[in-house]
């Protein structure tokens, strides 16, 4: 295996179940030893195509290779993988020291010491029963796998479905310190972006089957940039550009608008305003909520909501760059269109 | 973030055939309660029943240790106890051993035939231990209390090495109409079941039909009656390697539930 050939190629895929069509004519590379980020609203592909890239699904047309080689079937290519799906099963009477137990097996890479270290960090039970699990701990039985198996191509599924606050912070954490050390390539799902938005190297956002943006991660964050100052002098600078997100309080305001060259943020900060970065969730709902004509009206959606929407508990998980009740507001505006 | 002079990157160590077949089995036995402690604690159960079933066995035939009370708990089933336990496990290697192994990198093929093994040694080692039991049952004149629960229904009749024969293809089918039910479902979901099943009603009623129609009753009884415990055994084997190999066919395009 080459470190330059790209770990996964995909040209021409489409996943069809009787006449729903789940991955629609999708072609993308996945580079070796990057963190990608597969995002998309509930429904919109992502475990379809995870399904597909590690032969667990059977493509209906197209073409796929993962380290050179179609996945199917394929022992060389599928010891290099591991996958644990979010609704991941496991037997009956299985207990998360069983999986860890058979891990090894199968990951030549595992290891069982910082697979040890995670569950305390997670404060995961290794003798309770997996179906006595809380959804937060079964995320942690799958991303430990994930971690600890330090497969040339890992998977993480939803990871932080159900995860508390600080156990999120550990696999943020974990992953980047275990990633410097052992670089791998990552392919990380989520609907959650902003909670994984510092991660990700590579953007690949899907919608309803399609790929929808492919793009390095700051340069995707470099398209859209967000003014914050007085209303009035952020109203006369916005005026006539393509705005994606407005929020604000009292005389303040905060407007996200797209592609702001030098010499416009130079204008803007000699106006008394601040460019801030924008957040990707921001830019991702924006791109995949406006693509049909009708669906215009919910664009403006995620702003109302902001204001609305807080205090139902979930505020104070929020991490990252962006403002809680921001990250609290984009997630319920994404869900709500499922 | 990433120096690739000073880290190590992580690499394929690609295992053999039979190196990844035998993981397979070993993932199946991780938890040793599934395939070794609950059956094994069913039977002992039903040995403290049978104990209890030899007192009215042989209260109602004039005493126990009497040949009328020996042949009378004969029609125990006690010594199959464990089965309906077993073909629930031949379901859920599959329903949820197969789901797991995809996500642990496992290829539908090499699942399969780690799962059939596993079948084969855990088949081996009940029959070897239940005809080992009956001929200690016999030696020990029903464990000196007379009570007979592994001499019953066809075990202990044709010695040793009818036994250990004829359990093992009964443990093997066991195993495999379990599995082979789960794979079915894997691939064609419920439709699959209801084809699968309304198919097999439909087979079964008909060859009834065909048999009772020709007058033929008479026919199948002396063929079956001519076959004797390790023949009609034999025959087993061909429902067994059926579903083994219907099973394989299945999987081989199954995909996991969602």
């Amino acid at each position: 295996m080459n470190l330059t050939d790209p770990a996964v190629r995909v040209t021409g895929l489409t996943k069809k179940f009787g006449a729903f069509t789940a991955i629609n004519d999708v072609s993308f590379t996945v580079e070796t030893n990057k963190i990608y980020g597969l995002l998309g609203r509930n429904g919109a592909g992502k475990t379809t195509l995870m399904q597909l890239l590690t032969g667990q699904q059977f493509a209906t047309s197209g073409t796929l290779e993962v380290f050179g080689a179609s996945p199917l079937e394929n022992a060389r290519v599928l010891q290099s993988l591991c996958f644990i799906k979010e609704t991941q099963k496991y037997p009956d009477s299985f207990r998360p020291a069983h999986v860890f137990a058979s891990a090894p097996w199968f990951f030549a890479n595992w290891d069982a010491d910082f697979a040890g270290r995670l569950a305390e960090d997670f404060r995961l039970p290794l003798n309770r029963p997996i179906k006595k699990l809380s959804r937060g701990q079964l995320s942690a039985v799958g991303v430990i796998v994930g971690l600890a198996s330090r497969a040339p191509l890992t998977f993480f599924d939803e990871p932080y479905l159900g995860l508390d606050a600080v156990a999120r912070q550990i696999f943020y954490d974990r992953l980047l310190e275990d990633y410097a050390e052992h670089p791998r390539t990552i392919i990380l799902s989520t609907h959650l972006i902003d909670e994984v938005s510092n991660l990700l190297e590579h953007v690949l956002v899907i919608d309803e089957g399609r790929i929808l943006i492919d793009q390095d991660a700051d340069e995707l964050r470099g398209t859209a940039s967000t003014v914050v100052g007085k209303k009035t002098d952020v109203d006369a600078f916005v005026a006539g550009r393509d705005i994606i997100f407005r929020d604000g309080i009292g005389a303040l305001a905060s407007v996200t608008v797209t592609g702001l060259g030098e010499a416009e943020r130079a204008t803007a900060r000699a106006a008394g305003l601040e460019i801030s970065p924008v957040s990707l969730q921001q830019l991702i709902v924006q791109r995949t909520t406006s693509q049909p004509s009708e669906r215009d009206a919910d664009r403006r959606a995620p702003g109302q909501r902001g204001r609305t929407g807080a205090g139902n508990g979930h505020s104070a998980e929020g991490r990252g760059d962006t403002p809680a009740d921001q990250t609290e507001s984009k997630t319920d505006a994404w869900s709500a269109h499922s | 973030m990433t120096d690739l002079l000073t880290s190590t990157p992580t690499s394929v160590h690609p295992r053999s055939a039979p190196a990844r077949i035998w993981n397979v089995v070993r993932l199946h036995l991780v938890d040793r309660r599934t395939y070794i402690g609950i059956p094994w604690l069913i039977v002992g159960m039903a040995f403290v029943v049978t104990v209890f079933f030899a007192q009215i066995v042989g209260f109602t035939n004039g005493g126990l240790g009497t040949p009328d009370a020996i042949a009378g708990q004969r029609y125990s089933w006690a010594v199959l106890a464990p089965q309906g336990y077993l073909i629930a496990v031949g379901v859920q290697a599959i329903s949820f051993g197969f789901p797991l192994a995809l996500g642990f990198g496992v290829t539908r093929r090499d699942f399969y035939l780690g799962t059939a093994l596993l079948f084969v040694l855990i088949s081996a080692a009940n029959a070897l231990a239940f005809a080992v039991l009956t001929q200690l049952e016999q030696l020990t004149e029903g464990w000196w209390i007379d009570t007979y629960m592994f001499n019953a229904i066809w075990l202990g009749i044709d010695g040793f090495w009818v036994d250990l024969f004829s359990f093992f293809v009964m443990q093997l089918l066991v195993f495999f109409v379990g599995a082979s039910i789960a794979t079915i479902y894997m691939r064609g979901r419920m439709p699959g079941m209801l084809v699968f099943w309304s198919s097999l009603a439909l087979a079964i009623a008909g060859a009834v039909t065909i048999i009772t129609f020709t007058s033929n009753s008479p026919t199948v009884a002396i063929w079956f009656g001519a076959q004797g415990i390790a023949g009609i055994f034999a025959w087993l084997l061909v429902p067994t390697a059926l579903a083994a190999i219907g099973g394989f066919w299945a999987l081989r395009r199954a995909t996991p539930k969602n």
